[in-house]
């Protein structure tokens, strides 16, 4: 209990340095690369000193540093910020009819906004895993049990094949095939369970090739351990040592594989499939947010997935320092 | 330093894990696979279809034609020389597009490895070979990139600028050099304990020297051989990057907007996005299965296992 404790308070402080500093990092870029939001709130007839005064009255004409400093404090104390374009209603204001003046208490609260598309996201990404898991475990058992064998080949094909489908065009050929030329599946927008099918199959074919190789590597490399073999001349059964021994010591490294890796690359693809489908998720809104030049939603956002990120990392350390003690942190 | 006499005299403890001919050796196990054989055929035989093709096809990638617009592949009923593949919605010849995207795509998937590869490694020698605090802050530094999601740093960057080439190739090197300097740092932790990185040192060499001279050779070539993996990888991001509109811009092909564009004609001219598609997987597919054949032959020769 007392490993316990240690272990998170520790890495819990060194992932809240981490996440400040992605922060601090999207803050600044987002503040350096070319773009004025003010142009798009207020629209492009606004004259430039009315530009100027709203630009300064959101505080935008500051350091930077300053910026940031205020932007931090405001979401130690629970609060995102609102939107600069979205409209309370939902949809996009800006334009013209805001000329007069920039009225922050008529946008939307990002933290509603984000709290509307969460559950999308995460409903996506959870089918994702389950086909990933579908796919990537039979494979990459077989490849890692029978290796140097015909398994072990099929699943290098399989996974080289499946890793060279760009998400996109998979997304564009599944929506051809079972939506437009079949009308198997729904595919554009959401209007019920049935439209995650087709983006989790996409999630499925980045995430499984990555998971097969995994898998088969490392169930491989534990075959060829000694104690495999003694268990063996103990007189277990192959299919009980494989069972009780094989499996879980193959988990460790794939534990960090997935904290590692697969969860960058299925925050990665949710942002892409969800651009594809327009599947109103997390992805959709920060990808629009990105081109109407939105601050808050991007920042809040950028904040939230590399805490995932560091959240994850530090509960698969966890597991794996539990699953095998000899990994003491 | 030269290594074959010092192999020669030294007791084996003493010399560097991974000697010149190793390379050699992997390159030589590597092409022993029936696979590496085939994938370096396919590749060999897009890349000079990607060389000769604006030469023979006598068609535009750029120049629209309305009368020929929304032509069908030539094995379609309806295909029309010298558009093999067809047109698209502004009558452009679609092999030609797609080969001239493949080059780009490859280009930039070539430089942005170069990049991330030099960069990377070098951080991560120097970081293994001082260690300490530059150690500590390099390695801390790997972890806040590591944390921002590639799509979400390349749509900050990039949609906010007008992408260019470099620009994306820029992006992608910022997004990826965490992995090389992570490995390399692990290894260099390794090879900076043995022998004749101590014997260099007692004979008087710079730190400079010896990482740029000893250790970086040692170290380096099983690391670049998993970078052809990573060539397949940028090639993906850059179409990704152009399908959101984020890549380089029009009128230059490039696969992502190729596919973007024939999206909205789905239904009637649907071999504007997938075949192109087709000939990208392809080139993908010979690239990674070089790559993944490669890194198996490195794995056997380095550690006599799978």
């Amino acid at each position: 209990m007392a490993f316990a404790i240690e272990f998170f308070l520790r890495r819990i402080g060194q992932g809240l340095v981490i996440v400040l500093l992605v922060a601090f990092v999207i803050f600044t870029l987002l503040r350096i690369v070319p773009g004025d939001p003010i142009r798009i709130i207020l629209g492009p007839m606004t004259p430039a000193s009315v530009l100027e005064e709203t630009a300064r009255n959101l505080g935008l004409r500051d350091p930077i540093l300053v910026q940031f400093g205020r932007f931090v404090t405001q979401v130690a104390s629970g609060d995102l910020g609102r939107s600069f374009i979205r409209g309370v209603q939902g949809g996009s204001t800006g334009g013209s009819q805001d000329s007069a003046g920039f009225d922050p208490e008529s946008r939307a609260s990002v933290a509603e906004l984000i709290g509307t598309a969460l559950p999308y996201s995460l409903q996506l990404a959870a089918l994702g895993i389950v086909f990933t898991l579908l796919v990537s475990v039979p494979l990459g058992l077989a490849a890692g049990l029978r290796s140097g064998r015909w398994p072990d080949r099929l699943g290098l094909y399989v996974s080289s094949f499946l890793v060279s489908l760009p998400n996109i065009w998979v997304g564009v050929v599944l929506i051809f095939l079972l939506s437009a030329k079949t009308g198997l599946l729904p595919a554009i927008g959401y209007k019920g369970f049935a439209y995650t099918i087709i983006p989790a199959m996409v999630l499925a074919i980045e995430l499984s090739p990555v998971l097969i190789r995994a898998i088969s590597v490392s169930v491989a490399a534990n075959l060829g351990e000694t104690y495999f073999d003694v268990g063996l001349v103990r007189g277990l059964s192959r299919r009980a040592m494989i069972a009780r021994h094989v499996l879980r010591n193959a988990a460790v490294p794939l534990f960090n594989l997935f904290g590692a890796q697969m969860i960058g690359m299925l925050l990665g693809g949710l942002f892409v499939v969800e651009y594809i489908f327009s599947y109103p998720g997390l992805g959709m809104l920060t990808i629009n947010a990105v081109f109407q030049r939105d601050f808050p939603i991007i920042q809040a956002v950028a904040i939230l997935a590399s805490g995932v990120l560091v959240a994850i990392n530090m509960l698969v350390d966890f597991a794996s320092t539990t699953i095998d003690r000899r990994l003491k942190f | 330093m030269n290594s074959s006499t010092a192999q020669a005299t030294l007791p084996k403890s003493s010399q560097p894990t991974r000697g010149r001919g190793v390379t050699a050796r992997i390159l030589r196990r590597a092409w022993s696979y029936t696979e590496m054989r085939v994938a370096a055929s396919v590749f060999l035989a897009l890349a000079l279809l990607t060389m000769l093709g604006p030469f023979i096809i006598d068609a535009s990638a750029t120049k629209m034609n309305v009368t020929d617009k929304f032509l069908p592949p030539l094995f379609m009923e309806g295909g029309k020389l010298p558009h093999f593949l067809g047109t698209d919605q502004l009558g452009r010849d679609l092999l030609l597009r797609s080969l001239i995207g493949l080059r780009n795509a490859f280009a930039i998937g070539v430089v942005s490895v170069i990049g991330m590869f030099v960069i990377g490694c070098a951080i991560g020698i120097y970081a293994g070979y001082r260690g300490g605090w530059v150690d500590v802050i390099l390695m801390r530094l790997t972890d806040v990139q590591m944390s921002i999601p590639v799509v979400i740093l390349a749509i900050t960057i990039l949609g906010m600028s007008r992408p260019s080439p470099a620009s994306v190739i820029a992006v992608l090197i910022l997004a990826s050099w965490p992995v090389y300097a992570r490995v390399s740092r692990g290894v260099t932790l390794s090879e900076r304990q043995k022998e004749y990185v101590r014997a260099a040192k007692i004979l008087g060499a710079s730190d400079l020297r010896i990482m740029v001279r000893h250790i970086a050779p040692n170290i380096l070539p099983p690391i670049a051989f998993v970078a052809v993996l990573d060539i397949a990888r940028m090639m993906i991001f850059e179409a990704i990057f152009g399908f959101i509109g984020i890549g380089i811009q029009p009128p230059t092909p490039t696969f992502g907007t190729i596919i973007s564009s024939g999206t909205q004609y789905l239904l009637n001219a649907w071999w504007i996005t997938i075949v192109p598609g087709v000939l990208l997987a392809l080139a993908l597919s010979s690239l990674n299965l070089m790559g993944g054949v490669l890194e198996r032959a490195r794995n056997q020769i380095l550690q006599g296992g799978a």
